[in-house]
């Protein structure tokens, strides 16, 4: 783990993966964008108001029998509502994403797709050819900003960053996303889990539950 | 509280915000609360039932109402929570919902678990189904017509549905909180596939298919489960109603078949061993119109441990009858199986043509006949005869018959119970397809 200290406040900002680029002071949220080990900072993130999700920084899951830990979060929203994304990390170099939105919750990988079609071109139901991971359909084209974000991320997610995030369904319960963002293009590949499926441990509690 | 019991691993004491938020209805200015702000898009306001989007804090009006008058009562209050499937469940919504082409009404309980996420409990007649939306997209197997036209059968996880109904719904009364912008008057188009007791459904709009997976719960599970003094009792039969009477008919219908097959091979075995052996075969004279009594056989072998016995007896009658008594006599222990037989036969002619009645051969079964020597002991006497003269008849006894009676007999009985259980089941299925546009007991000629 790398820790540096946050250039607006001195308390201590932990990298938990190589991969993490971005993080979000834990005390004054201050937003930080890494550069080897120096710490730039960008801007504040406003705290969210509402808030309800089963988790948090720390949570930790089983995912194909190994331990994953929820080290940042991405929160999104589109005109008729909004998810959560969670960067976890397997301890190792290897990083993935909890997706979760109205209780229902994906478990995906990066992947490096090739030949993608242009994201003006998508329509819903459209077949998309992700290669060896075989054909997806597109289900949903949302445009969605970055309402929020805390932890460490792989990339700048200020708030007001904004992306093309499509979904789409393979075979039973294979699932793809594909975001579009300004300046890169990330396919992420996984499957669609039940919650008792990750064995979670650390949840965030939640008033009267 | 409900407690944490079906929540694994939440730190103990939770230190958490208060959840609940309350604001002022922008459109009558009376207090609402938000029980799950942050999980909740819309929600509509106690006192005018104007619905309110709660995305952000604008506040936004979506629907605006003047209301006082609720048309519509929950069953479940909103607020309660009940334990099913093993989890806390709480009603944060409810929705009333009608067939457009219909008006056929029922009605939605939005539930929530903030770990689990939502789930559905439908109430239509009294009759309770609960709603889990899927991800997983079922596939087709095969068309079937009805009179709300075309539909399918589809299978999900091995299981098997078939088109029930379909149609256009619309939403016609909501309170309490929806995790979208929840309209009055908006429509779907929906299909409904079942397999007592599960349902697959398909809700479909312009921008958006969702498919769901329901299951029959019964109303005494819900009363329970809510805790709740009553709720009305069910009529009629439910689409997913547990098909018991179909479950007891499979399981009684296997038994029948098995039963079936194992008499059928036992009669068939012992047809085929049974040795059907010419034991005596004998001529004897009798007197026409007249009595000849104390006729015994040559002794004769009935082979076998134990087997039965057929007597034939043949005399030539013509308008005539011949009577025979006698008894089957063992040679070694002296027991003796008696036995009378008449053989008649007679014809004419009468306004309705020729006529007959009768026949000159009779046969009688003497069963359980232990193996051994054996001899007849006869009497006859016969009348009817235009003459006095002697004659002769013949009388045969045949070792271990194959016998049908018993087989039949057994069989008849094994089916009444399978019989009913089946007719139990049609009935079952004919009331619960009753509802159905595409219900498969009536033909297309009705």
């Amino acid at each position: 783990m790398l820790t540096l200290s946050c250039p607006s406040c001195g308390a201590n900002v932990n990298f938990q993966s190589k991969s993490s680029v971005f993080a979000v002071c834990s005390f004054c949220k201050s937003s930080l964008v890494r550069q080897d080990l120096n710490l730039d900072e960008i801007g504040k993130i406003a705290d969210l108001q509402d808030d309800l999700t089963p988790f948090q920084i720390g949570t930790t899951g089983m995912y194909n029998k190994e331990k994953f830990e929820i080290i940042g979060r991405l929160k999104v929203g589109y005109k008729d509502g909004f998810w959560n994304e969670w960067f976890t990390t397997f301890g190792d170099e290897r990083v993935a994403w909890l997706a979760e939105a109205q209780g229902f919750l994906a478990f995906c990988y990066p992947y490096e797709a090739t030949d993608l079609p242009e994201v003006k071109t998508l329509k819903i139901g459209q077949a998309v050819d992700l290669k060896e991971k075989g054909i997806y359909e597109i289900d949903d084209i949302r445009v969605v900003k970055c309402l929020f974000s805390e932890g460490e991320l792989p990339f700048d997610a200020v708030q007001g960053r904004q992306s093309t995030s499509v979904d789409l369904t393979g075979f039973e319960l294979e699932m793809a996303t594909i975001e579009y963002a300004a300046k890169e293009t990330r396919t992420f590949i996984g499957h669609y889990l039940e919650f008792d499926d990750f064995q979670f441990k650390n949840l965030r509690p939640i008033d009267g539950w | 509280m409900a407690g944490n019991a079906d929540i694994p691993d939440v730190p103990n004491p939770p230190v958490t915000k208060p959840r609940v938020k309350m604001f002022a209805c922008p459109n009558c200015g009376g207090s609402i609360t938000l029980r799950y702000p942050g999980a909740s898009m819309s929600v509509v306001c106690e006192n005018c039932q104007s619905i309110i989007d709660v995305n952000d804090e604008n506040y936004k009006i979506l629907t605006k109402f003047f209301k006082q008058a609720k048309p519509f009562t929950p069953l479940i209050p909103l607020g309660q929570r009940g334990s099913l499937k093993g989890k806390t469940w709480e009603v944060i919504g409810f929705m009333v919902r009608s067939d457009v082409s219909s008006k056929y009404f029922w009605s939605e309980y939005l539930l929530l678990n903030p770990y689990y996420g939502y789930r559905w409990l439908v109430e239509d007649k009294g009759h309770w189904n609960f709603i889990t939306t899927i991800k997983k997209k079922p596939e087709s197997n095969f068309r079937v017509a009805g009179i709300g036209g075309i539909g399918e059968v589809l299978t999900l996880d091995v299981k098997r549905y078939r088109i029930f109904n379909s149609g256009r719904t619309q939403v016609d009364y909501v309170i309490g909180e929806f995790y979208w912008r929840v309209v009055i008057g908006s429509q779907t188009n929906t299909c409904d596939y079942i397999d007592p007791p599960l349902m697959l459904s398909c809700e479909k709009d312009e921008s958006e298919v969702v498919w769901s997976t329901g299951e029959y719960i019964s109303h005494k599970e819900i009363k329970k489960a809510f805790k709740l003094d009553k709720l009305p009792n069910p009529s009629g039969t439910a689409a997913t109603e547990p098909p018991r009477a179909k479950k007891s008919w499979e399981k009684m219908g296997m038994l029948w078949a098995l039963f079936l097959a194992l008499i059928t091979c036992a009669q068939i075995w012992l047809s085929g061993t049974s040795p059907y052996e010419v034991a005596c075969d004998y001529r004897g004279i009798y007197l026409q119109n007249g009595k000849q009594n104390d006729q015994t056989t040559p002794v004769f072998t009935l082979q076998k441990e134990m087997s039965n016995v057929q007597i034939t007896v043949h005399a030539p009658v013509s308008n005539s009858w011949f009577y025979i008594s006698g008894e089957l006599v063992n040679n070694t222990t002296g027991a003796t199986y008696p036995f009378e037989r008449t053989v008649e036969y007679y014809y004419g002619t009468d306004s309705d043509g020729a006529w007959t009645e009768g026949s000159s051969d009779s046969t009688l079964t003497i069963s359980a006949v232990p193996g051994g020597k054996y001899y007849l002991n006869l009497d006859t006497e016969s009348g009817g005869y235009a003459t006095n003269n002697k004659d002769q008849y013949n009388l045969r006894v045949i070792r271990g018959v194959p016998l049908y009676d018993n087989y039949f007999w057994f069989a008849f009985f094994l089916s009444i119970l399978p019989l009913m259980s089946w007719t139990a089941m049609r009935n079952e299925e004919v009331s619960r397809w009753a509802n159905s546009d595409y219900n498969p007991y009536v033909s297309s000629s009705e």
